[in-house]
């Protein structure tokens, strides 16, 4: 993070009266500021790569460039910054997608603004998962509709030590470092640094990749199958 | 008192009870029946069974003048009686087998007399006449051809019984006896037109049936367009509902100090289009699509329309040609008018016309040169889509007719409406016009409104050519 505890964010969406609402509910929170608005796709690569900020609010759908693949090139060009995705609909396939594409999570367009100011939040930490039983949810409907488990990801679980894979199982099922460190009794440094080696070793950006990660190598099998 | 009588017909009883009534059913009626013409001969078997009557009347006079001795005109009467039966059954074969059934039962029995006596030459043909045999023999035929077989084999029966009555227990002398052969004859032919029948029945229920999964199928399709108009338009109101949701909760904080009142009917406000929210995702839940690869609908095929785009706009039109014209297409966009603010509902329609007009060319006339023509006037948007005749080898592809249904029901839905039809270059022309508040005009039905014309390209000419 570039400013201290002030949490950077730009907004990308086509309809004006979103962004200057959005930027108006997160202004109003402290600790957050809105540092610019894209409207499109493609404004919002451009303008994450001159403003570097902390977290992107992203519409998914936009014209000229869809929000999912700006998700895929800005986290691709920028590992550390954050997007957030924003759904007018449900929970659905395109969801995924964006969390599949690197979104670190999503938020429907008619939260709350403490809904708002608090996913901001925890998508900037990556300490937890946000909303963690939707999103469980979710990742484990529509890993499923993937089909079979894909041996590389099957492959690269190998790597993982055994407790390793017990965090990331835990990940996966939603929990928090502080419920992870309770559930193993160990201190939630500890898990920090057991995260961190996991995303690592994986290649992954975040939590909320390391869950769909779990799922779609198999790690984790959705309830009910 | 019913309840006594029925209880003393025994289950015999009842049997043959029912048997002659359905027997009077089958064989009690005049009810036309027509005979069609042939797919291969058109009308030459109707020609033929007319010039069997003639000939059979001819032969007839013959039969009774000279074998039975009769006399010519008596000859003649009951001739054209059995030429006028074989005839009849073209149209009534029921009505034509009692006809000539009974004509023959009648010459047979006046003959009598004649045999008997020795009057008439001797070995003749009796009870059937060689001549009422042929004559018998093609109404039985043209019978068989058209009633079930159970009438058939109810008529050969009968006709079987009266022959031996008329030959075996009444009988006459000096005669040749033509019952076995004829009765013979009678099921050949029952037997033929039965084989015959039952195939055409058979290709017949096929026909009706093809035609049946074609309404399905049509209607099907009508429901499909209307789904994803429903779709796209809660769509478009989800989107403006989500917009009303964040401004009810972003003015508090654009004023200084809002009053408590302000703050309650904004959050009134803000409670309401989150309710109307959670319906319309209700709602859109059940209208989405069964089609998993696009299970929102809204990509629409050829078109290069993503799902992660927003439901477009006239805005698009632009980018909605350009990429017609990457796929291929020639495209000329001719723009009059200033556009006023229409309603998304219309501009979401005229875009969508003009895109399904777009992929319709593309798939019906590959290579051709397209002419766009968007109109604005007081009234409302006229679209034009014109397409040249096709340069390229143009493949049949399945679901036709379905992009000219939605673009019916777009513009109906409307208030206005749309015309489709191949023009005389060998091109095709798709012209809507959509009024530009977007208000159905009031009063109109829904089915049959004025000023529509939709002419589907390759739906079969309905010339009955594959009803047979």
């Amino acid at each position: 993070m570039t400013s201290g505890a002030t949490i950077r964010v730009l907004i990308a969406d086509d309809q004006q009266m979103v962004r200057q609402g959005f930027t108006v509910l997160l202004n109003a929170h402290p600790g957050i500021e809105v540092i610019g608005q894209a409207v499109d796709g493609l404004d919002a690569v451009a303008q994450v790569a001159e403003l570097t900020p902390d977290v992107v609010l992203m519409d998914i759908r936009m014209p000229e460039l869809g929000g999912i693949e700006a998700t895929h090139r800005i986290t691709l060009a920028h590992p550390h910054i954050k997007v957030l995705v924003l759904t007018t609909f449900d929970l659905d396939e395109y969801v995924y997608e964006a969390l599949r594409a690197g979104a670190s999570g999503f938020l429907l367009k008619d939260a709350s603004a403490d809904q708002l100011a608090e996913a901001v939040r925890v998508v900037a930490a990556g300490d937890a998962l946000l909303a963690p039983g939707i999103t469980r949810k979710l990742i484990a409907e529509f890993s499923r509709l993937n089909g079979t488990p894909r041996p590389p990801l099957k492959a690269r679980v190998g790597d993982l030590t055994e407790r390793e894979t017990e965090v990331l199982t835990l990940i996966a099922q939603g929990l928090s470092n502080a419920e992870i460190a309770r559930h193993l009794v160990v201190a939630e440094q500890t898990v920090k640094t057991h995260v961190g080696r996991i995303l690592v070793k994986l290649g992954l950006r975040d939590r909320t990749q390391a869950a769909v990660f779990a799922y779609e190598s198999g790690l984790v099998r959705p309830s009910g199958y | 008192m019913t309840n006594g009588a029925e209880r003393r017909l025994t289950g015999m009883e009842r049997w043959v009870v029912g048997g002659m009534r359905v027997l009077r059913d089958d064989l009690w009626t005049t009810r036309p029946d027509p005979l069609p013409a042939s797919v291969w001969l058109r009308w030459l078997p109707h020609g033929l069974v007319i010039l069997v009557g003639v000939g059979t009347t001819l032969a007839g006079v013959a039969q009774i003048a000279e074998g039975y001795q009769q006399g010519a005109t008596y000859g003649f009467v009951c001739s054209a009686v059995q030429g006028v039966a074989v005839v009849l059954a073209l149209w009534r074969p029921v009505p034509a087998w009692w006809l000539s059934t009974t004509v023959t039962v009648v010459v047979a029995m006046g003959a009598r007399s004649q045999l008997i006596s020795g009057q008439a030459s001797d070995g003749t043909g009796w009870p059937w006449g060689p001549p009422a045999l042929v004559a018998e023999a093609m109404v039985l035929l043209l019978l068989a051809l058209r009633v079930p077989t159970r009438a058939s084999a109810a008529a050969l029966g009968l006709t079987a019984f009266l022959t031996y009555v008329v030959q075996g227990l009444i009988g006459a002398a000096n005669y040749g006896p033509t019952g076995t052969v004829a009765v013979t004859v009678f099921a050949v032919v029952v037997l033929i037109g039965t084989a015959l029948r039952g195939r055409r029945e058979a290709r017949n229920q096929l026909v009706e049936q093809a035609g049946i999964t074609a309404e399905e199928r049509a209607r099907r399709t009508l429901l499909e367009e209307r789904n994803r108009i429903a779709r796209e338009l809660h769509d478009v109101v989800a989107h403006h509902m989500s917009v009303i949701s964040i401004q009810a909760q972003v003015a508090p904080h654009l004023v200084e100090n809002p009053s408590e009142e302000l703050k309650d009917n904004l959050a009134g406000i803000r409670q309401n289009a989150l309710e109307a929210l959670a319906e319309l995702r209700r709602v859109l839940g059940v209208l989405r699509s069964e089609n998993p690869e696009d299970p929102y609908g809204l990509g629409a095929a050829g078109t290069g329309s993503a799902p992660d785009t927003p439901q477009p706009t006239l805005d698009r039109l632009d980018a909605l040609l350009e990429n017609t014209r990457a796929a291929g297409l020639d495209i000329t966009a001719v723009i009059s008018g200033e556009a006023p603010a229409y309603p998304p509902g219309v501009q979401l329609s005229a875009y969508r016309i003009v895109q399904e007009a777009l992929s319709n060319a593309l798939r019906h006339a590959p290579g051709s040169h397209v002419r766009v023509t968007v109109g604005h006037d007081v009234e409302g948007l006229r679209l034009e889509i014109l397409n040249s005749r096709p340069s390229g080898p143009v493949r049949p592809s399945p679901g036709v007719g379905h992009g000219l249904l939605g673009m019916r029901e777009r513009a109906m839905m409307l208030g206005g409406h749309v015309m489709a039809h191949p023009t005389l270059h060998g091109g095709f022309l798709v012209s809507a016009f959509l009024p530009k508040d977007g208000v159905r005009a009031p009063g109109r039905d829904r089915g049959t409104p004025e000023g529509l014309e939709l002419i589907f390209p390759d739906d079969p000419p309905p010339t009955g050519e594959e009803k047979r």
